[in-house]
């Protein structure tokens, strides 16, 4: 075992609990308490203790899980195209992309339980299955993704990795990462009821969005994985490689979000500009104008430059600025068809909870309640992530990264 | 009408059945003067009919009194509300401008428009909301798991969420239909409990300027059928395709104010 300090994996364990693994695992461990806790406290409440109203039906619970489809179906789809076209540039990121998107798929499946109003009655979803409703598409999709996942997963972590197992698979997951994330948006954009929503480019915009958040944020967790455990994911320029795909993924996702404002604002039918106010000009344009600067032109000018995607902090600070730009650009497609009813007269629709008979200029903080179920959903992703890089990357990534004959299996 | 027992209310004592049936006790109807059960009788139908409601605009002075009967027949908890009364004008009670600068105000009573192709049923995962074989549509409380997707997919607005723990502004309220469960979804059920009884809905029955009309759609020799080819009627939001089955009447002359 002399080999032992080559192996960062064995490296770490021999080290025992460092201060900041500890501390690390405090702070999951306090995330998961308090979402479990104001989990706990919503169900016996009920949803009044949320910002929601009958106006703002959905928030933050449905914004995050749009994100995180969003950001399980990106990562994914990068990792599977690049093998189908037999690339080897982010092999050796393999198996933490899939992670993340195993992480992300099981979070976002989880913030779906705390937006129902019952979720002991979540069962009757399989008992009395409504076939017309795109949720039972969602549920089906998500299910046969998380499968294909974990199958994923099980190959990858095969001592010898089969080429042509990799390619096979990737012929099935990219299109049901593609299809997880469009039947996603398509919950949103079949309905009549929502002008914002209603575009044939929802899902193809979904995607764009995807690829921007999934990539980016698998550059993100690959960085902080090589900062503290020491190993490596390909050579120095596979996570600004990464960071120039997410180039082309923030122009094709401008664009596409550029034409349908273009179309609405131009051929101006009143509902459809209605809702688009409110993000433009209206009580969500901080939030709109924010998404474009942090979330598009920022990243945009520093990833399309060699030289500074070339330098770790560039490139994390515009991957972050990315996801953030991501997950603002969900509140808006959410909450900019919220606030504005079709049928929007006076006096409004009703509050929903005593002394609040009527509140026709609706607006939604959330409470926080809700944040704490988010901390909680954050620790849980994380906690994936940790357990999955610790069980699974680090051992086969350190035999397949190490340039020289390391005994494999040093665990 | 498919068996769906709604979860009584223990304070209420009154065991209640949303489809009507004449299985539980003495139906709150029953209890009405019989002057009262004559004026509210639905009249001629169809073999098969399909209920639908005209509003005339005209004849609505804005009162609040259908929206007030309809919380109490239903026991629709505080800040909630299954009809309301919209004013198309500047505010509640102000007149807003019409076109040439002149004064205009008109209220549109609003509740759900049971929709022939209702959105909030195609959404539905579990199909706790369904379309009832007298094209009513109606939510199932057993099967509602609280996901309010009909309330994102309806166009109208006119679903309200149980939030959380119901109050009455009389204890256990009034007791004529069931409690529905906190985290459920629930709206207008045009009364089905009443027609279930021969009874027009409440909303129709309590009008003080006989603005509402309730019949069968598909009785085309009936007084509804009749009002609505005679007077044009309209529907709100045609565009989306919904069909709703309340039609509304509207004025035949706009005076200036």
């Amino acid at each position: 075992m002399t080999s032992i300090a080559a192996d960062p994996a064995v490296a770490l364990r021999a080290e025992g609990p460092s201060t900041a693994w500890k501390a690390w695992v405090g702070v999951l461990g306090a995330a998961l308490g308090l979402g479990a806790f104001c989990f706990a406290y919503q169900w016996a409440n009920g949803l009044g203790v949320t910002g929601l109203s009958n106006t703002v039906t959905w928030g933050m619970y449905i914004i995050s899980f749009m994100f995180l489809v969003g950001a399980s179906a990106g990562g994914l789809i990068v990792v599977a195209g690049s093998e189908l076209v037999d690339s080897e540039r982010f092999a050796s990121l393999n198996r933490l992309a899939v992670l993340v998107s195993g992480a992300a798929i099981l979070t976002a499946t989880g913030t779906i339980l705390p937006d129902l109003g019952r979720p002991q009655m979540a069962w009757k979803m399989i008992a009395h299955p409504h076939w017309t409703s795109p949720l039972m598409w969602d549920m089906v999709v998500i299910l046969v993704y998380l499968s294909i996942a974990a199958v994923d997963l099980w190959i990858l972590t095969r001592p010898t990795v089969s080429g042509s197992a990799l390619r096979r698979m990737a012929v099935i997951t990219l299109p049901v990462a593609i299809l997880v994330h469009s039947v996603t948006a398509w919950i949103f954009g079949l309905l009549v009821a929502r002008p914002f929503w209603n575009t044939a480019l929802l899902a193809p915009m979904f995607i764009t969005s995807a690829l921007v958040s999934g990539t980016a944020l698998v550059v993100v967790i690959a960085h902080v994985v090589e900062r503290t455990t020491g190993i490596r994911f390909g050579d120095e320029h596979t996570l600004g490689d990464l960071g120039k795909l997410i180039v082309w993924f923030i122009a094709v996702d401008a664009f596409l979000l550029g034409t349908e404002i273009l179309t609405i604002y131009a051929s101006r039918v009143p509902d459809h500009l209605d809702q688009l106010n409110v993000i433009l000009w209206g009580r969500l344009a901080p939030v709109f104008w924010a998404e474009v600067a942090l979330g598009v032109v920022v990243p945009f000018l520093i990833l399309v430059r060699p030289a500074l995607r070339a330098r770790r902090a560039w490139l994390l600070t515009a991957c972050s600025l990315a996801i953030v730009g991501v997950f603002f650009k969900r509140v808006n497609i959410l909450l900019s068809s919220m606030f504005e009813p079709l049928v929007g007269l006076a006096p409004g629709i009703p509050g929903g909870r005593p002394g609040q008979a009527f509140r026709p200029d609706e607006i939604y903080i959330p409470t926080w309640v809700e944040w704490g179920i988010l901390i909680g959903m954050a620790g849980f992703f994380f906690t994936v992530v940790t357990i999955g890089v610790r069980r699974i990357v680090l051992d086969r990534t350190a035999d397949a990264a190490a340039p020289d004959p390391v005994p494999a299996g040093g665990a | 009408m498919p068996d769906t027992e709604v979860r009584t209310e223990a304070a209420t004592g009154v065991p209640t059945d949303r489809s009507g049936s004449r299985a539980t006790k003495r139906s709150p109807v029953d209890a009405l003067p019989p002057a009262s059960r004559r004026y509210g009788e639905i009249g001629d139908r169809s073999t098969k009919p399909r209920w639908g409601m005209a509003v005339d605009i005209e004849r609505c002075v804005g009162c609040w009194s259908c929206a007030v009967i309809c919380k109490s027949e239903n026991d629709v908890p505080l800040g909630m509300w299954w009809n309301r009364i919209l004013t198309r004008g500047d505010d509640l009670d102000r007149p807003g401008e019409g076109e040439h600068g002149h004064l205009e105000m008109e209220w549109v009573p609003l509740a759900c428009q049971h929709c022939d192709d209702a959105p909030c049923e195609k959404v539905c995962p579990t199909g706790a909301t369904y379309i009832d074989k007298e094209r009513l549509v109606l939510v199932n409380q057993d099967d509602c798991i609280g996901c309010r997707y009909c309330m994102a997919a309806c166009p109208y607005g006119v679903r309200v969420f149980n939030w959380g723990k119901p109050k009455y502004p009389v204890d256990g309220g009034t007791g004529m239909v069931g409690a529905r469960p906190v985290g459920t979804v629930e709206k207008c059920t045009m009364c089905v409990h009443r027609i279930a009884e021969d009874q027009v809905p409440s909303c129709v029955w309590s009008c003080p300027a006989n603005a509402r009309v309730f019949g069968d759609l598909d009785d085309p020799d009936g007084r509804l059928v009749n009002l609505l080819r005679s007077r044009g009627a309209t529907r709100l939001l045609e565009d989306k395709g919904t069909r709703p089955k309340v039609w509304y009447l509207q004025p035949r002359r706009r005076r200036p104010l």
